[in-house]
């Protein structure tokens, strides 16, 4: 009887990469929680009365301008039994979710410029941190630009997903027939996967951009007089097909590659007895080829949706991130500290979260849904 | 002649083979074309003058040649550094990624241990998670840990994002390597150790190799994280990124092609390995 003995080698061999993942990965997804669902920094309560006792009817963040309506004069005593003159404020103001305030602030939460003048003032400190919100969440699906960026970000997937693996299968296909020549076209098929996302953007620019070569074909058959401007604010629909061809470009390839995986695992035997019965080549792809595929297409397909999610440099070089935004470049936009962002890291961790949780949602679906038919199949 | 020999049917049937061998030859050749076509254009463009970058029409090569564009392009300020960042990040995080990696590949593709499974599978889940969602709490991370805006935190997060693609590789690669070689080696004398290093090593170098350029090259191309993580030191498509808005087209044109030289050269030398590396996820 062979006695189990428990190795500790392989523990020992994965210890390190267990231990990294467990710091760069698992903490940061800890921490990535935390961004979006706990406020850290402090909110001042708006009183009813200017006095530390009254009731709260409402919070202001940190940073946000109000209005000065009122002010009354206290004095306060201090520790050491004498007195000073304090201001109250009352003060009117929108929150974020566009609700209006309007209470009383001591002075010592505002940075006003004249206490007995100054009719703005901001709000500069306040009380109380770590709490659960969902104020962050809130405010992202209430922005009118996370709709805008799920719509078109959805909207490339629908469109370039697709054609992607139709020409993926195509290129597989063409690779598995033998030509001469072969391991040059593997070469060249393989090219775009270590083209960045940034560089594929630009290839495409210098294409679609006005003075580029889209217009230089076009003027050659005589299909237009002067340059057609593609890329503007007005042409929506054309930046869309750039940003459909640059991914289709790019990202076709890591499909072509699992798909040709897949091909490799499918004995040849039976493609061999098709062909012998008599099956066209149609028929052999519908029939053997393609259900024998499908392991690999779902892998290719999980993956590929999960990173279309992540489309972010490609329409940042289309568009330069103005006319349209997808869920990644509006996470950018919120953590960006410099001047076209937020420094808002919370907002661009509610993102990245939504983004985590679309990206599961669909490979679950995807799982699912190819599980049911195969269960439907063996009834 | 040998086909005078042939009936009509099976002259037939060669000659449809021989049509459907040409239909799939230009299919071939136009698939390649749609992939070389935008990077002959943007090399072009590259190598214009600066007037026929901004001329119209466009010409299909670049006459007159010029790397003037080239070199306003690295001119450029920064860029320089960035390069330099972008390929001390790119070194740091193959050689952090491999070195984690090769011994987690070798304990998966040769021990049969609890949890293995587990293991693999969280890999595979681990691999398939977005750089998006891992970038911004990493940045807010190192920035409490003080590792802000450093080349070093970026190749951190870089090295979070290969290890699991380069785990899985090193572990076909060693797969592949029959555990025969290893007994043999035993049998004729040498330790656990010596057949490690004299017999396994010198099979799976070139796979590990052809994994440690893909890391390269991944890192060379990630652009999001090295965004967020950095400011001053920013690695090169993050300094192009961030100078978009505000640069010109020559320099667009140049920084975009100077970006995909790398690609055009390591996809040469790790081509053989592409189906290694990636149908081991399918499994």
């Amino acid at each position: 009887m062979k006695r189990f003995r428990l190795n500790l080698a392989p523990y020992l061999l994965i210890l390190p990469s267990f231990i990294y993942l467990a710091v760069f990965f698992a903490w940061p997804m800890v921490r990535s929680l935390q961004l979006a669902f706990v406020r850290d920094s402090p909110i001042l309560p708006v009183l009813s009365e200017p006095e530390d006792k009254a009731d709260v009817v409402g919070h202001l963040e940190m940073q946000v301008d109000v209005a000065v309506v009122d002010r009354v004069k206290r004095d306060e005593v201090l520790p050491n039994g004498r007195t000073r003159p304090v201001y109250w404020f009352k003060i009117a103001s929108e929150t974020e979710d566009g609700d209006l305030v309007e209470g009383w602030v001591h002075q010592k939460n505002l940075f006003i410029k004249s206490r007995t003048e100054s009719d703005t003032a901001r709000v500069v400190s306040g009380e109380g941190a770590k709490e659960w919100t969902l104020d962050y969440v809130k405010r992202m699906v209430n922005d009118y630009r996370f709709r805008e960026a799920l719509q078109t970000t959805l909207l490339l997937i629908v469109l370039i997903l697709p054609i992607q693996f139709v020409l993926a299968i195509i290129m597989a296909l063409v690779l598995q027939s033998q030509l001469r020549g072969n391991s040059l076209f593997l070469y060249i098929y393989a090219i775009p996967l270590g083209i960045s996302d940034l560089a594929a953007g630009l290839v495409w620019v210098t294409i679609f951009t006005q003075r580029g070569y889209l217009n230089t074909f076009l003027q050659q058959l005589g299909l237009i007089d002067q340059p057609y401007i593609f890329l503007s604010a007005q042409n929506r629909h054309w930046m869309i097909v750039a940003i459909v061809l640059a991914e289709v470009w790019r990202a076709t390839s890591i499909v072509m590659v699992i798909v040709v995986s897949g091909l490799q695992a499918i004995p040849r035997e039976y493609l061999e007895a098709g062909e012998l019965f008599g099956a066209s080549l149609w028929q052999r792809l519908r029939h053997i080829t393609l259900p024998l595929l499908k392991p690999s297409l779902q892998v290719a397909l999980i993956l590929r949706t999960i990173l279309a999610f992540q489309v972010f440099a490609v329409v940042v070089a289309i568009t330069g991130g103005r006319v349209l935004t997808v869920l990644a470049y509006e996470t950018y936009r919120w953590y960006d500290p410099g001047d076209s962002g937020f420094n808002n890291p919370n907002m661009a961790a509610a993102y990245a979260g939504f983004i985590m949780l679309i990206s599961l949602a669909f490979a679950v679906f995807y799982l699912r849904t190819v599980r049911t038919q195969e269960e439907a199949a063996r009834e | 002649m040998t086909t005078r020999a042939l009936d009509p049917v099976q002259r037939r049937a060669i000659r449809r083979r021989q049509l459907n061998r040409a239909g799939v030859y230009a299919l071939a050749i136009l698939i390649a074309l749609w992939i070389l076509l935008p990077i002959w254009l943007i090399g072009t463009m590259a190598f214009s003058t600066r007037s026929d970058v901004y001329g119209f029409p466009k010409q299909m090569a670049p006459i007159p040649f010029t790397t003037d564009t080239m070199q306003f392009f690295i001119n450029q300020p920064g860029i320089l550094d960035g390069t330099r960042n972008s390929i001390v990040v790119a070194v740091l995080t193959l050689a952090l990624s491999t070195l984690i990696a090769a011994p987690a590949g070798y304990a998966i593709s040769r021990y049969v241990f609890v949890g293995r499974d587990a293991f693999r599978l969280s890999i595979l889940a681990v691999r398939a998670f977005p750089i998006v969602i891992l970038a911004v709490p990493l940045a807010v991370t190192f920035i409490e840990w003080g590792m802000f805006d450093k080349v070093y935190s970026v190749a951190l997060m870089h090295t979070a994002l290969t290890l699991p693609t380069t785990i899985l590789v090193v572990s076909s690669v060693f797969a592949s390597v029959p555990r025969e070689f290893e007994e043999a080696a035993k049998v004729f004398g040498c330790n656990a150790y010596q057949a490690f290093m004299r017999v396994v090593l010198p099979l799976v170098l070139p796979g590990i190799a052809a994994s440690a350029i893909f890391t390269f090259v991944m890192s060379w191309n990630e652009v999001f994280a090295a965004t967020l993580l950095t400011i001053r030191n920013r690695t090169l498509p993050a300094l192009i990124l961030y100078q978009l808005n505000k640069s010109s087209l020559q320099f667009q044109y140049a920084g975009g092609f100077f970006m995909l030289v790398p690609s055009l050269i390591f996809i040469f030398f790790i081509r053989r390995y592409l189906f290694n590396m990636w149908g081991q996820i399918t499994k």
